[in-house]
């Protein structure tokens, strides 16, 4: 449900909560009239108050949307239930009435009970939405070696990581592969030095022979084994040698997964790997993001160095059409929210939900404490000097842009906790949610952020 | 064990096993029987025949001016080489869907109101094709015990009659509740409703006139029950609409459920989605068969579920201690036909999880591994509670049979013991945390905690749980029986080296799972499920041949329930119906952000997979929403007026533990 419509559970409760204080009223008034010497006027007016209550409540809980109605209910709609079972009960022992309440309401209770105890069990546990891919990944304008990978890394690992948990992005590779060294739980390879086996695994006999040979077609992907120059266009590389190298290798792998299937790793005697083709459904791929993977395995072992990097970047790629490469940010429909710049300040920070996270000076309601205080005009020259900074960064401006673009590039120390802020969890797509214009606008107003006074 | 003699057992039995045989069999050996296979091999030659056509000039249609044939691949049919199998486009590909093909309303998301629509229209069409299952198998019961038992006969015929009363103003109320669903699916997803209706256009119609065919033979069987009953020949026949009832309810179930297994794992069409000719491979894609045997145990299970709670309500508000013995001796039947319906669910379960396996890996570990691997934890939780749920009621049960003091006092032992296992089996693997928690905790998993959060403790204690649970059945079954054979204490020996040996072996199991490679580990549940089934069947025949010349304590005091014991029934109603909705979102939600998956995207704002809590509020709402209805449609049912009572039997039934 959408914030701002109604909880469906907690409305049916407060419908079935009036029909019940109607049945108690109801229920009293037989008694009553069944039996010499109670006070019918007495609990009936209570009842019949509890009733209009209960009644008066559940329409307000209509006009309510999701939030206000769980804290409404349980704050006061469930303890008027509670009294409500309480004063009737209090109504059968003052009045000596043995027969109690009718099994349909015990029974309803009792479904209740058990039924929401279930709901409050699956919202115990950790909650976790899962969106659906864009189609595409957008990049806006040049893109460094560094972020191109971390555009892989995003693809692979998603842009939000929760200690403690898995976490996979659009490519779903962490499903079943293992990315660490000595890690070897996987369904499927550790990838961790997969850019030095690239090289040499094409030479291998395994790979020559097994289970297709070089130059015949893999019918499950339709892709030829080896060939390079015989990959679909939209795929293949345009750069570099003509033989067949290590990017192409790795490239293979993600488009025939059969093509070559590591021992033991593989279903009818290594023969067919159980990797889905990942430039089919339902991961599909793009030219651009295929690289991008690519640019990430062939660097993520060795921290901070690309000199490995044979895929080119999207603005030197001969091969790629523009289709996901977009200079400027075109009206896409799989793209959740954009900045223009045209907003003013307060609507851009809201719409890209900083608020949520951080407390910013000057924009109403930005006290979100997950993330650091952002009184960057006085912090960020103090975090460019600070020797554990290795961003590139010389000054204010440089520094708030590379923190929107890269966050990770310096994880600021949460004096409170005695330990930094959570890295990972800011996410790294404010590129493709950000004008040029936006970004100079948003850069220029944090730069200028700095304690309230007094505060 | 339900009348009063061994032929009405015997009679029981045959029934249950005569249902297994007509419903399940046809499903669980799908893909062996040779007629598919012969058939499957032919369309695969034919279809080669034809692309060898198209693809010689000569013999091809082209030259002759006839329009050209074009030819897809399928997305999941392979022919002999294992290369995608080939069939004539005979279909629009499928759309891509746009903002125009999604309506919604202000007040909730389309997503939600169609999850509501489709998931009450199912539990009350489990119902509907639960109750002529009991219904058969009981009437069954009562012709046969005719000769031997008239008084019982008549009350197994009375109930089959009542239950069928239920069922009929629930039928009404299933096919309105579809309409809604279709309502509902053409207003809100018009779109991929258009493409859905033009693959599966004759699966409807015929659908629609097998609706027909199931509601003229439902009247008739009804309404000419009273009429038919008075002669034997007739009785057959009716007992024979009862076959044929449960015969076109099953296709008619298996046609709707090629709907939703083609969604989740399309056959049939091309990867742009256009039709390939061959409506079979439409319907009878990879998941078709392990969904329809598993929904035909889940909707006995559900239907023994309602039916029981329904006999508990009764019993509770009994006026008369001969309504209390009957709805008592009713609730104790349907609870004997839900766990028989349980029993088998987990292996239909896996069957069609590795069906899902060999469809897409993919798939399967997202279910188990990705982010649907908490909902299986849910279901884990809902497992131990009905667990908890059906040795209550057996501990509760056998208070009221005379003889039990010998057992009952090892029922704490037997709840301390799941209670211990059911800790183990909810321990989760891993959880969410901070990285300050991180650090404390020295890693993603507890140091003595974490060990129980693998399957290895998981496998042991949910085997050990069932064991608990058979022994407690048996205890259940000799509760009042005195052992006569001269055997006995050798019996009882090899009963209880049975129990021993079997808690030993699949705790020495799960200890050595931790000593081995994940790989190997998984291998080691299977004998640790052997040794469960082993407890089953071994300590249930030994238990059964040592009442041979058994004397009696007395008879069981039907209607002397304990109020825990009803409301443990209950529970195992809640939990079914919970467990149903978890199990059928676990399901459909695999899909992800596909409408079908791989082919049609799902390109509305509601493609999101919901988070948990989002999920379970929803299963909570759906699970007293129905029980709303249920009870309504109940009440409308006991509206028809009370006929007269029966030439008063001159006792409840008898049930086995007291037969001599």
């Amino acid at each position: 449900m959408l914030p701002e419509q109604h909880d469906i559970l907690f409305s049916f409760l407060a419908i079935a909560f009036a029909i019940f204080g109607i049945f108690v009223f109801s229920n009293v008034i037989r008694e009553c009239r069944e039996r010499e010497g109670i006070n019918a006027k007495l609990w009936g007016a209570v009842f019949g108050a509890f009733a209009i209550v209960c009644f008066l409540m559940t329409v307000h809980m209509f006009g309510l949307v999701q939030a206000d109605q769980l804290a409404f209910f349980f704050s006061i709609y469930l303890w008027v239930v509670l009294l409500l079972l309480f004063i009737w009960g209090v109504f059968y022992k003052s009045n000596k009435i043995e027969s109690q309440s009718p099994p349909i309401i015990r029974g309803f209770f009792f479904w209740t009970t058990v039924s929401i105890l279930l709901a409050g069990y699956t919202n115990w546990l950790p909650q976790q939405r899962s969106d659906p891919p864009p189609k595409e990944a957008a990049v806006i304008g040049d893109v460094t070696m560094e972020e191109f990978a971390e555009m892989g890394r995003v693809i692979i690992f998603g842009a939000k990581q929760v200690a403690g948990q898995k976490s996979i992005g659009k490519g779903q590779c962490p499903l079943c592969h293992t990315f660490d060294p000595g890690d070897h739980m996987g369904r499927c390879p550790n990838l961790f030095g997969v850019e030095e086996r690239s090289h040499g695994r094409v030479k291998e006999d395994r790979y020559t022979n097994l289970p297709v040979k070089i130059g015949e077609t893999e019918p499950a992907s339709g892709i030829v084994k080896g060939k390079h120059d015989e990959m679909p266009e939209e795929y293949r590389r345009q750069h570099g040698p003509e033989e067949f190298i290590g990017e192409d290798y790795i490239r293979e792998s993600l488009m025939c997964p059969t093509c070559y299937v590591v021992e033991g790793f593989g279903q009818d005697g290594d023969t067919r790997s159980p990797m889905p083709v990942i430039v089919k459904p339902p991961i599909s791929l793009s030219r651009v993001e295929v690289n991008a993977i690519i640019a990430y395995l062939q660097s993520k072992d060795t921290p901070g160095e690309f000199s490995s990097v044979t895929v080119p970047l999207p603005q030197d790629d001969p091969g790629h059409t523009g289709g996901a490469v977009a200079e400027e940010p075109a009206a896409d429909e799989d793209r959740p929210v954009f900045v223009t710049g045209n907003e003013d300040i307060q609507t851009m920070i809201n719409t890209l939900g900083c608020p949520l996270c951080h407390t910013i000076p000057g924009i109403d309601g930005a006290v979100g404490e997950l993330g650091p205080k952002l009184h960057e005009k006085i912090n960020a020259p103090q975090r460019i000097k600070d020797p554990n900074y290795k961003g590139k960064a010389t000054n204010t401006k440089e520094y708030v842009q590379e923190s929107i673009l890269s966050p990770g590039a310096y994880v600021v120390f949460d004096e409170v906790a005695g330990e930094p802020f959570p890295d990972g969890l800011m996410p790294t797509t404010f590129s493709q949610m950000l004008s040029v214009q936006a970004l100079d606008k948003l850069v220029n107003f944090i730069s200028q952020t700095e304690p309230p006074a007094g505060g | 064990m339900l009348g009063k003699n061994k032929r009405s057992v015997t009679a029981f039995l045959s029934g249950l096993v005569l249902t297994a045989v007509v419903y399940l069999a046809p499903g669980m050996v799908g893909d062996a029987i040779a007629a598919e296979a012969f058939a499957e091999q032919a369309f695969a030659e034919e279809a080669f025949a034809k692309e060898v056509l198209a693809e010689q000039p000569g013999l091809s249609a082209v030259d002759d001016g006839a329009p050209e044939i074009e030819w897809g691949q399928d997305v999941f049919y392979k022919d002999w080489e294992g290369n995608p199998l080939k069939g004539p486009v005979s279909g629009a590909p499928a759309p891509e869907l746009g903002p125009t093909d999604y309506n919604n309303y202000e007040f909730a998301p389309s997503r939600m109101l169609i999850w509501v629509a489709n998931q009450q229209h199912l539990y009350f069409g489990s119902f509907v094709l639960a109750v002529p299952i009991f219904c058969m198998i009981i009437e069954f019961i009562g012709v046969r015990t005719k000769r031997d038992d008239p008084i019982m006969s008549v009350k197994y015929d009375r109930l089959a009659h009542d239950l069928m009363k239920i069922s009929l103003t629930a039928y009404s109320w299933t096919a309105i509740l579809g309409g809604i669903l279709l309502f509902t699916f053409i207003t809100l997803f018009p779109g991929f409703f258009k493409y859905l209706a033009g693959i599966f256009r004759p699966v409807m119609h015929v659908y629609a006139l097998m609706f027909l065919a199931e509601s003229g033979v439902l009247y008739v069987y009804y309404y000419g029950w009273d009429r038919m009953s008075q002669d034997p020949f007739l009785k057959w026949i009716h007992c024979s609409l009862a076959v044929l009832l449960n015969l076109i309810g099953t296709i008619l179930m298996y046609l709707a459920n090629s709907w939703a297994t083609f969604m989740q794992a399309p056959g049939g069409i091309d990867s742009e989605g256009r039709f390939l000719g061959n409506i079979w491979h439409v319907i009878h894609s990879t998941l078709w068969n392990p969904v329809g045997v598993h929904r035909i145990l889940g909707n006995i299970v559900f239907g023994g579920g309602i039916v029981g709670a329904y006999a508990a309500y009764h019993y509770l508000t009994a006026k008369t201690e001969e309504d209390r013995a009957h709805y008592d001796w009713v609730c104790y039947v349907a609870m004997f036909i839900c766990i028989f319906g349980l029993i088998p669910l987990p292996f239909a379960g896996y069957w069609l999880m590795k069906e899902v396996y060999a469809f897409r890996q993919q798939m399967g570990i997202t279910l188990m591994g990705g982010i649907m691997a908490w909902l299986f934890i849910i279901q884990a939780v809902m497992i131990g509670l009905l667990f908890f749920a059906a040795n209550s009621y057996l501990h509760n049960g056998m208070a009221r049979v005379k003889g039990s003091h010998r057992y009952m006092k090892y029922c704490k032992y037997m709840v301390l013991l799941l209670i211990v296992c059911f800790t183990m089996w909810m321990t989760p693997h891993t959880i969410v945390m901070t990285p300050a928690e991180l650090k404390l905790m020295g890693g993603a998993q507890h140091p003595i905690v974490g060990h129980f959060g693998v399957m290895s403790a998981k496998n042991t204690a949910v085997n050990l749980m069932i064991t608990t649970t058979i022994l407690c059945f048996i205890l259940y079954q000799r509760a009042n029986k005195k052992i006569m054979v001269p055997w006995a204490t050798v019996g009882n020996c090899w009963i209880a080296a049975i129990f021993v040996g079997a808690a030993i072996n699949i705790i020495f199991l799960g200890v050595y799972g931790y000593f081995l490679p994940a790989n190997q580990r998984v291998g080691l549940s299977v004998p640790q499920v052997c040794t469960t089934l082993t407890t089953l069947f071994a300590g249930t025949a030994i238990n059964i041949s040592m009442f041979k010349d058994s004397e009696s304590y007395g008879d069981i005091q039907w209607g002397s329930q304990s109020k825990v014991g009803t409301y443990a029934v209950f529970l195992l109603a809640i939990s079914f119906t919970w467990l149903m909705g978890l199990m059928g979102y676990i399901r459909s939600s695999v899909r992800l952000f596909w409408h079908v998956t791989e082919v049609v995207r799902d390109n509305s704002v509601d493609a999101y997979t919901l988070t948990i809590g989002e999920a379970g509020k929803m299963l909570t709402f759906n699970t007293l929403f129905v029980w709303v209805q249920f009870v309504v449609v109940f009440w409308v049912g006991s509206l028809t007026g009370k006929k007269a009572p029966a030439e008063a039997p001159s006792g409840v039934p008898v049930p086995a533990q007291q037969q001599q």
